[in-house]
């Protein structure tokens, strides 16, 4: 019965390893090409994962393209010269994009050290013991806490 | 006044400026990158005809290049004015236009035509390669092609309202009847 388990278990399992295995390498090619390249009619989908029109012409593109001999880089080349920068998935490091990667890290440093400094500031007030004394009470208005006290237990 | 407080009122009036900025620029003008380079030929059969329709042909005239497809509404919105600006310059030797069916098929694309009327040759971009080489997002999209062959300006979204004053009475014009464009804001 194991036996017969096992054989089935791998029969199940080959044919999906022997896909893997088979893959096209243009195919891989263009996988990794259109997932650095960003479907311009949708919200932050690649081109390998949107099921537009467009992204489906641009997959097919890119792969006659690079089936023609093309490398990668010539194909972003040529994409980037018609759609721009905004084409790519993630902005060339250069310029002011600088500030597109940078200023996360930035605002991370700044907030990190303003909540450090706030936390110091606390833990020295703390350590420095409690706070001080009120100032010491005048007589008139001792005298008017008294009477008032004593009125609230003569209305009990 | 605490200097970090004064560095995040700085921060925050920079971004509300840049906002504000970004409110007083035409939505509808994405300054392409393909404009001031040299127009991708294309080629193709007239939708109608059959015959041969190619931009290099044109070299020589001002070509105005529609994007366009049976089943967006915002073209079929532009339509008459596109076919009014053929009508303007009908008769004029240095002025061409050409439209490009986009994500459509051939027949609904007739049959838009034979609805709305038509005048000026268009054919089908099947494989969307033409679109690509243009950095066409969606329709309607248009462009004006110098007499040299540089695309001088893109235009996204219908051409109507003061979009129409602007292309028709402002980019076409100068560029036909002078000869020149200074800019296509």
């Amino acid at each position: 019965m194991r036996l017969v388990v096992a054989l089935l278990a791998v029969l199940l399992i080959a044919p999906a390893y022997g896909e893997l295995v088979r893959e096209d390498p243009l195919e891989a090619q263009v996988r990794e090409l259109a997932r650095d390249l960003r479907c311009t009619v949708c919200q932050s989908e690649s081109v390998w994962e949107s099921n537009s029109t467009l992204a489906r012409q641009m997959r097919e593109l890119i792969r006659t393209r690079l089936a023609e001999g093309e490398s990668r880089e010539d194909v972003l080349r040529y994409m980037q010269s018609r759609y721009g920068d905004f084409i790519l998935m993630a902005p060339p490091k250069r310029g002011l994009n600088w500030l597109l990667w940078g200023l996360p890290f930035v605002l991370l440093v700044l907030g990190l050290t303003l909540l450090g400094r706030t936390l110091a500031a606390w833990s020295r007030a703390a350590a420095a013991g409690p706070a001080a004394a009120p100032p010491p009470m005048d007589e008139a208005t001792r005298r008017r806490i008294e009477a008032e006290l004593e009125r609230l237990g003569e209305e009990r | 006044m605490r200097l970090w407080q004064v560095a995040l009122l700085g921060t925050l009036l920079a971004v509300f400026g840049l906002f504000g900025y970004g409110l007083t620029l035409n939505p509808r003008h994405i300054p392409s990158v393909l404009e001031g380079t040299p127009a991708a030929p294309f080629a193709g059969e007239e939708l109608f005809s059959g015959e041969p329709v190619a931009l290099e042909a044109l070299r020589g005239k001002v070509v105005l290049v529609n994007f366009w497809a049976s089943w967006c509404t915002e073209c079929a919105r532009e339509h008459k004015n596109l076919l009014r600006l053929h009508d303007r310059y009908r008769s004029h030797p240095e002025f061409a236009m050409v439209g490009i069916v986009h994500q459509d098929e051939a027949e609904q694309a007739r049959d838009f035509l034979r609805r709305f009327g038509g005048g000026y040759p268009n054919i089908v971009d099947a494989s969307g390669a033409i679109a690509i080489d243009y950095g066409v997002y969606g329709v309607p999209e248009t462009f004006l092609i110098d007499r040299d062959g540089t695309i001088r300006c893109k235009h996204f979204g219908p051409i109507v309202g003061s979009n129409w004053d602007r292309i028709a009475d402002g980019w076409v014009h100068s560029l036909v009847e002078q000869g020149e464009l200074n800019s296509c804001g």
